[in-house]
């Protein structure tokens, strides 16, 4: 080192030795200067030290909920799932082929034939332009990548920016520790992997996003009282009303939430700006989606916020006159009639409105969540789907397993903790529980808010067993009148062992939770179901790729005009996959045309020709599960075909095709359902055909019974295509016989 | 902002006399019935509305808590029985079965109950053991707290378990 600094000092080695400052003593030797920077510069601070573990943390989550995800694309390939997700890929691959004017404007004459369908107006754009902005943002880029790999993971990107979202808001709500719980939580739970697999390309999967983090922003700007967050969340809800149906839980929990608060004396400056300039602005940017309209002041379903919204000008209004006023007694009486008035107008403007009709009333599907009973006796569409289905406890296990403990630990907590934020978290977890519980769809909506109260448990809990164990023995003696319940001293270690045994629980739960959320998303939600998968005699996996097989059939064999009738269900995927015009498909939105087919399938041959004649209908598609035991096929759905087209043609009545009440298939069926269209179409040939070592020819292996009628004989129709398993099969209309 | 008659009252009564009210629906009631109806003399009070303890609530939210995780909704859509039943095939006698077979969604209504019995217990467990890390309490009571706590959400954790092996044979194999 010396001998350097000579010659740069160019003086007496004596002097030089004095002069060398201490940074002349780094750039030197490479040997001495790694070992500094390893020792000196690698020891953070401990703000640095928790920085750095909470941001790996959140990459590592980030990662977890994006490939937690991928199990089907692993097994099977990258293809979309369902029946939904199909028209939602469709409209996307139209809207970056076309360009967004043609997309908005998209009058669509393949589905709901004669009738067509207006897209543009009747969707929720924000799944769709999303994909499209991510897809040509990447090909921007120059990665070439094909739109339906971007549907495919569309889905698992935003589940990972959910989780972040989870973060920031558990730490808003509580902690920063909560918000990590809340996160690695969210990332894995089975209720929200249910619909947002890789695949899975629908609403519910951006729309989850959104719905966190319009709520996040709000509430952040609750706390702040800042205008800037309130627009903020005024543009996430924008993104939300584009998204998904949903947004409706929005708009009814805010102002729920803002009446709560001013019922519970939370009043304030930062509620008025927050929620003035979300319901505002919000409201307006609503009014640009063309399915939405001018819903959010017609509908009865928005009228709450609308009502919160003067409600809150009328409470700063005598806010303003008590801070004017001197006189407590004057203000008083000057309070009681404002309120009066208040809530009389309010109540004739409500009354007047909703008489003249123009506030409409709750729609059936909204309304049947407050009064569950609705939609069984009046709406059978409404009640047919499964997913519609009230819940059980077994499906909450499922979704949700030990968070049910700590839903209610968390809950307590919060009440412990009384604030804005955490009055706003539980009426969340609260009424999504509710609404968890009557329908099985929306645990999706519900899961957010248990994860986020299970992580305050979870941390709170954490917090007080980690003080516990860290805590070091101090001097007891001095002035402690308390030191009888402090009980230090010879307990002690029994406190800390105590503690750190109990952690080892928290760990050993926490870790039997990431292995139940693992094992069901691999067993019972990765499933794509348009493929089937079921083991072999031998143990190995068979695959049934039947549905992909008829479309491409139909793609490929049938005359491009050609029309389709089949069950609502199979629409989305014949328009998106076999590119043919279908009569119903699943957008549900016309009651007397799904009656009609459905009055088509279950009435006799010669009748069923005239109403395929008249809808000028080529091709019939029906799902036959009898050769694979496959049960989700049109017989075993034949009786709401009979129930809904029996709601609208009173010729179709439910009891004709029942014996005893009971659906029966086999000898000792009705002979109405023995002739039926659907029986004919389902079963054409089968009673040939051997399914089962041991069993009768005939013999039904989702039913489990030998058929009755074996012998049919097709009139009006011939059959075009059945798949390699029979499950999917094609009839051919025939045309009228020439005339003599 | 509202310019109607509060504002008109406002500025008509700006130096009332204590006895007499600004509310015009007083005055038109005095008038009225009561100008020639005698109201007898009760010593009646309008009751005070305090808002609830948030422990009152937290109590209130539980028990809804217990009854929305126990199925009931689907207990009253559905009606299933309370318990169900099979024959046995060899000597013909009926034997209850208590946890619907072969569904995720699906379930009879005494199995609904039990099960959310055991979550709500759970949960319970945990307070106890956030109480008893309370100051305030005497050793022994803290004591008490804390072997509840651990023994329900142990006892919780392990039924819960059970339950789900038993209505869903495949699970976590």
């Amino acid at each position: 080192m010396v001998g350097k600094a000579e010659p740069v000092n160019g003086s007496v080695k004596s002097g030089s030795n004095q002069s060398i400052p201490a940074t002349m003593q780094s750039p030197l030797k490479k040997s001495d200067l790694i070992p500094n920077l390893s020792l000196k510069t690698l020891k953070l601070k401990t703000k640095q030290q928790e920085l750095l573990i909470r941001v790996s943390i959140l990459c590592l989550v980030y990662v977890l909920a994006f490939i937690t995800r991928l199990f089907s694309v692993l097994r099977y390939e990258s293809m979309i799932h369902e029946f939904d997700p199909y028209f939602n890929y469709r409209t996307t691959l139209f809207l970056t082929e076309k360009g967004f004017y043609e997309f908005w404007n998209w009058f669509d004459s393949e589905s709901w034939y004669p009738l067509g369908r207006i897209i543009g107006g009747t969707l929720y754009p924000g799944l769709m332009v999303t994909a499209a902005i991510i897809y040509w943002l990447l090909r921007f880029l120059r990665f070439a990548i094909h739109i339906r790999e971007v549907c495919v993971l569309t889905a698992p990107f935003f589940a990972s920016n959910t989780t972040l979202v989870a973060y920031f808001f558990g730490k808003e709500v509580w902690d920063s520790g909560a918000g990590l719980v809340a996160a690695a939580l969210i990332a894995i739970c089975p209720g929200y992997i249910s619909r947002s697999v890789a695949g899975s390309y629908d609403n519910e999967g951006v729309a989850i996003f959104a719905l966190l983090l319009t709520f996040y922003l709000f509430v952040k700007a609750v706390n702040t009282g800042s205008l800037a967050w309130a627009l903020a969340s005024a543009f996430a809800y924008f993104y939300m009303v584009s998204a998904w149906g949903g947004y409706v839980f929005i708009i009814n929990l805010i102002p729920l939430y803002v009446l709560v608060l001013l019922i519970t004396g939370r009043y304030s400056m930062r509620l008025y700006v927050a929620y003035n300039s979300m319901y505002v602005l919000g409201m307006l940017l609503a009014m640009q989606i063309r399915f939405v309209g001018f819903q959010h002041v017609q509908s009865g379903e928005h009228m709450a916020a609308m009502g919160v919204f003067f409600l809150l000008q009328v409470f700063f209004f005598l806010d303003w006159v008590k801070h004017l006023l001197s006189d407590t007694k004057l203000f008083q009486a000057f309070l009681r009639i404002t309120v009066t008035t208040a809530i009389g107008v309010g109540a004739i403007a409500l009354g007047v409105g909703m008489a003249s009709g123009y506030i409409s009333p709750w729609t059936g599907r909204f309304y049947s969540l407050l009064d569950p009973t609705y939609a069984k006796d009046h709406i059978p569409i409404i009640a047919s789907v499964s997913e519609h289905q009230p819940t059980a406890w077994s499906s909450f296990m499922f979704d949700f397993h030990i968070l049910l403990f700590l839903f209610p630990a968390g809950l307590y907590f919060c009440f412990k903790r009384l604030s804005d934020a955490t009055i706003f978290i539980v009426m969340y977890g609260l009424t999504s529980m509710y609404f968890a519980g009557v329908m099985v769809r929306l645990i999706l909506v519900a899961t957010p808010a248990v994860c986020l109260i299970s992580a305050i448990a979870v941390s709170a809990t954490i917090k007080n067993l980690t003080l516990v164990a860290r805590a070091k023995s101090k001097v007891t003696q001095t002035g402690s009148v308390r030191g009888s319940s402090s009980s230090k001293g010879s307990s002690k270690p029994f406190q800390r062992n105590g503690a750190i045994a109990l952690l080892l629980g928290a760990f050993y739960l926490l870790s039997k939770y990431a292995t139940h959320c693992t094992w069901v998303t691999s067993e019972a939600y990765s499933s794509p179901s348009i493929v089937l998968a079921a083991r072999g005699a031998h143990g190995n996996r068979v695959i049934f790729d039947d549905y992909r097989e008829a479309y491409f059939w139909l793609r490929k064999n049938t005359p491009p005009d050609a029309k389709v009738m089949s069950w609502w269900d199979y629409g989305y995927q014949i328009t998106a996959m076999g590119n043919r015009t279908v009569i119903v498909d699943n957008n549900t939105w016309n009651n007397t045309h799904i009656a009609t087919v459905g009055r088509a399938m279950s009435s006799y041959e010669d009748e069923a020709y005239e109403i395929m004649r008249s809808l000028d209908v080529d091709y019939v598609l029906v799902v036959f599960g009898g050769v694979t035991g496959y049960s989700s096929d049109d017989i075993n759905k034949f009786l709401w075909m009979v129930r809904i087209g029996g709601g609208v043609f009173p010729v179709i009545k439910e009891p004709d095709y029942l014996v005893n009440g009971e659906y029966r298939v086999d000898k000792g069926a009705a002979p109405k359902m023995l002739n039926c269209l659907m029986y004919k179409l389902s079963y054409y040939r089968f009673g040939e055909l051997t399914t089962e070592y041991g069993k009768p020819p005939g013999y039904d292996r989702a039913r489990g019974v030998e058929i009755g009628n074996k012998d049919i004989k097709l009139e009006y129709l011939e059959e075009a295509f059945t798949t390699s398993n029979w499950i999917v099969r094609i009839y051919k209309v025939k045309p009228p016989n020439n005339r003599w | 902002m509202r310019s109607k008659p509060e504002t008109q009252s406002l500025t008509a009564a700006t130096e009332p006399p204590s006895s007499t009210s600004m509310d015009p629906i007083f005055h038109l009631l005095r008038i009225l019935p009561f100008g020639f109806l005698r109201p007898p003399k009760l010593r009646l009070k309008l009751p005070t509305l305090t808002l609830p303890s948030p422990m009152t609530v937290y109590a209130l939210v539980l028990l809804t808590y217990f009854m929305v995780v126990s199925g009931i909704v689907y207990d009253v859509i559905v009606e299933p029985p309370g318990i169900g039943s099979t024959q046995d095939r060899a000597t013909g006698s009926v034997r209850p079965v208590v946890f619907l077979p072969g569904r995720v969604n699906g379930q009879y209504i005494v199995e609904g109950l039990s099960s959310g019995f055991m979550f709500v217990l759970g949960g319970v467990g945990v307070v106890l053991m956030d109480l008893a890390l309370d100051r305030n309490r005497t050793k022994s009571v803290k004591v008490s707290y804390a072997t509840a706590g651990i023994a329900s959400v142990v006892i919780a954790y392990m039924m819960s378990m059970l339950f789900i092996r038993i209505k869903i044979p495949a699970y976590l194999r």
